[in-house]
């Protein structure tokens, strides 16, 4: 059996995930990322080899992604977090053509082909608005915690309207919004919205395909995926439970499987990467 | 004026090879050379040689340092005033060096590698008090008479070497810098052995910092320091990763900013490349004995590596990147270019054609040493590297 492991560093939480013969889950951390993003990848990676119940040298290819990906020490490769997003898709629905990634500083679209390689793909711009940041920051105007913005959005009835341009902005609209008497519920929803919004054209500017993958911490809150769907209008795939928050990880641990399966993963010699894969994998 | 050979520009501090590093990334990112500051203030005189190729020996030989020019990292607000904007970076901001007084020089030296660069001594010599000299290397290095040529060539360039020394050169003082400089390429060439060898061991911008460094330094100093600092990085206890490896061509001349290395070195292992080949022009000892002046001419000749801009048909370009693919075990090449660089440009027809008919996977990309935002690049090339590791 090959064991594997999938770092995601992302800006807001490290992930890791420990997989089985590229195939099953075995164990899966997740922190705060902070600003030590060394220790905080070695500290997941310790607690998903716990819940795992395997040891670190039993663990044959480690693969880290997301943002600080180059900030793992320990990994045999870093990857694009666009790379490890396609393949975390294509694990849980292998006919996943377009994946949305919302994490908490950045959003992805990206359509990827049979071979779950990137064909195309867009990001956000730079900065905080059409991302979990932006979320979380609406939260915080109005006092609420992360956790709460599940319960809190599915309890609008009438979203209202946040234009998202700005994170920053966004909080004067938010006062105006509360000033106005408009329930904090309906203006956390009136954001995710928003960002939805923003979403689905990232998704038109890849040419986006059935079937569609979301992924992302962003997306636990049960409320985005109802909203993507109705702009879509068709149904949407949803890794199951907090997998949306792991797929990263698991693609890269899948990736990772992929590698360690070679005849000689890590042998820095030449002609390595132009080798032939063994078929299926 | 007494020679300054022996003069050591910095006390080194040799107990971090890490700190060590840092302090050649702000030798190396720093315009003003403080190095040279050091030899001027010790009442050293300077020679500043434009990129690709020159004879540092016989500068040494006289007792002056050479500095070789690689443009830098600054505005030029004054060199844009004498050089159009369709125009290569690295002359601008070469000349900014002079204008600006960030560089002081007691002579400068160029070599018409292009038709930018033609001009570039004639404008230099306008706006400094001190001489400047084009040194012709032949043109047709295929001809019977190209050494004797050569050695002609050097010779000139001696005797103004010697007026700006204030005094004679000897060939025994030639065959002494000979000496200096074949120690110096050799440690460059074991450098340029463990990033082929051990790649983890030493980072893309390491390994570009410790040559360039050759280009500020005494040679002598510089020598020293890679003897000291070579075994302990051999000796690092360092992950190795399963990157892809990758050589990079189009550093002759203009170079990709520190940055831009770096990026490279997080995504592939850097085995080999070109950047400042003209410290490496070399690739064996100069053998001793005779006249130091044809040996140098012989060698720059007969055993010297390649560039866009050396027209020597024994030594096909892209023939010569398939070599040093080979020989360095890389999986794919970066095919770079400055902007604006006419030699840069036209080789990278010749160097895609070869590596399509050989099916080794490239990646073409354009760059400027001033360039500031690399987030592109290091996507395209994570891309690259993702799709040769998981095809």
């Amino acid at each position: 059996m090959i064991f594997t492991a999938g770092i995601d560093v992302g800006s807001t939480y490290a992930k890791a995930v420990v997989l089985a013969d590229g195939k099953q889950v075995l164990g899966t951390a997740m922190a705060r990322t902070g600003f030590r993003l060394p220790e905080i990848s070695r500290r997941v990676f310790e607690e998903a080899l716990g819940a795992a119940g395997r040891r670190e040298d039993e663990i044959a290819y480690v693969i880290a992604t997301g943002f600080g990906r180059h900030q793992v020490p320990f990994c045999d490769v870093a990857v694009t977090d666009l790379t490890a997003a396609a393949r975390g898709a294509a694990f849980f629905f292998p006919q996943s053509r377009t994946v949305l990634d919302i994490g908490g500083q950045t959003m992805k679209a990206s359509r990827i082909d049979e071979h779950f390689k990137v064909r195309s793909f867009r990001l956000n711009d730079k900065c905080a608005a059409g991302t979990g940041a932006f979320i979380e920051k609406t939260a915080q105007y109005m006092g609420y915690q992360t956790d709460e913005i599940g319960v809190l959005a599915s309890t609008s009835k009438d979203p209202a309207p946040i234009s998202g341009v700005c994170a920053v902005f966004a909080e004067s609209e938010v006062i105006n919004h509360l000033s106005l008497g408009r329930p904090p519920a309906d203006i956390m929803q009136g954001a995710i919205v928003s960002l939805v919004g923003r979403a689905v054209q990232l998704m038109k500017r890849v040419r986006m395909e059935p079937e569609y993958t979301l992924l992302g911490g962003i997306l636990r809150f049960p409320t985005m995926a109802v909203e993507v769907q109705r702009h879509l209008g068709c149904a949407v795939n949803l890794p199951p439970g907090d997998m949306v928050q792991f797929a990263a990880g698991v693609g890269a641990a899948f990736l990772g499987y992929r590698r360690a399966s070679l005849p000689d993963p890590v042998a820095g010699g030449a002609g390595r990467a132009r080798r032939a894969h063994p078929a299926g994998l | 004026m007494p020679s300054n050979r022996t003069t050591r520009t910095f006390e080194w501090p040799k107990s971090d090879p890490d700190e060590v590093l840092d302090l050649c990334r702000e030798l190396v990112e720093d315009p003003s050379y403080p190095s040279v500051k050091r030899w001027r203030e010790a009442g050293g005189s300077v020679v500043g040689h434009f990129q690709v190729y020159f004879p540092e020996e016989l500068a040494h030989a006289a007792g002056l340092l050479p500095i070789k020019i690689r443009g830098a990292i600054l505005d030029a607000t004054h060199a844009e005033s004498r050089f159009g904007s369709y125009l290569c970076s690295i002359l601008k901001t070469s000349l900014e060096l002079a204008l600006s007084g960030k560089l002081e020089l007691d002579m400068f030296v160029s070599h018409p590698i292009c038709d930018a660069a033609r001009n570039l001594a004639a404008i230099w010599g306008r706006n400094v008090d001190y001489p400047c000299q084009i040194l012709y290397l032949p043109q047709n290095a295929n001809s019977a008479h190209s050494i004797e040529y050569l050695t002609g060539e050097y010779a000139r360039i001696l005797r103004s070497l010697e007026e700006v020394a204030g005094r004679r050169v000897t060939d025994a003082d030639v065959w002494r810098a000979i000496e200096v400089f074949n120690l110096n390429r050799a440690l460059l060439r074991e450098l340029y052995s463990i990033k082929r060898e051990r790649p983890w061991l030493l980072s893309a911008e390491e390994g570009y910092l410790l040559t360039a460094l050759a280009g500020i330094l005494p040679r002598d100093e510089h020598n020293e320091l890679l003897e000291w600092l070579l075994p302990l990085i051999r000796q690092r206890d360092r992950k190795r990763q399963d990157r892809i490896r990758v050589v990079f061509e189009g550093g002759f001349c203009e170079q990709p900013p520190l940055d831009l290395i770096r990026t490279i070195g997080r995504s592939c292992y850097l085995v080999d490349d070109d950047l400042l080949i003209g410290l490496r022009w070399l690739l064996e000892p100069v053998p001793t004995g005779g006249p130091p002046l044809e040996a140098l001419a012989h060698a720059y000749l007969e055993s010297s590596s390649y560039s866009p801009v050396q027209h020597d048909l024994r030594k096909p370009k892209e023939k010569m990147l398939l070599e040093r693919i080979d020989r360095s075990g890389a999986d794919a090449a970066i095919i770079g270019a400055a902007k604006m660089c006419e030699p840069g440009l036209e080789e990278q027809v010749a160097y895609t054609g070869a590596l399509d008919q050989h099916d080794i996977p490239y990646l073409v990309t354009e760059f400027q040493e001033t360039m500031s935002s690399f987030e592109q690049m290091e996507l395209q090339l994570e891309t690259f590297a993702e799709n040769l590791l998981f095809a």
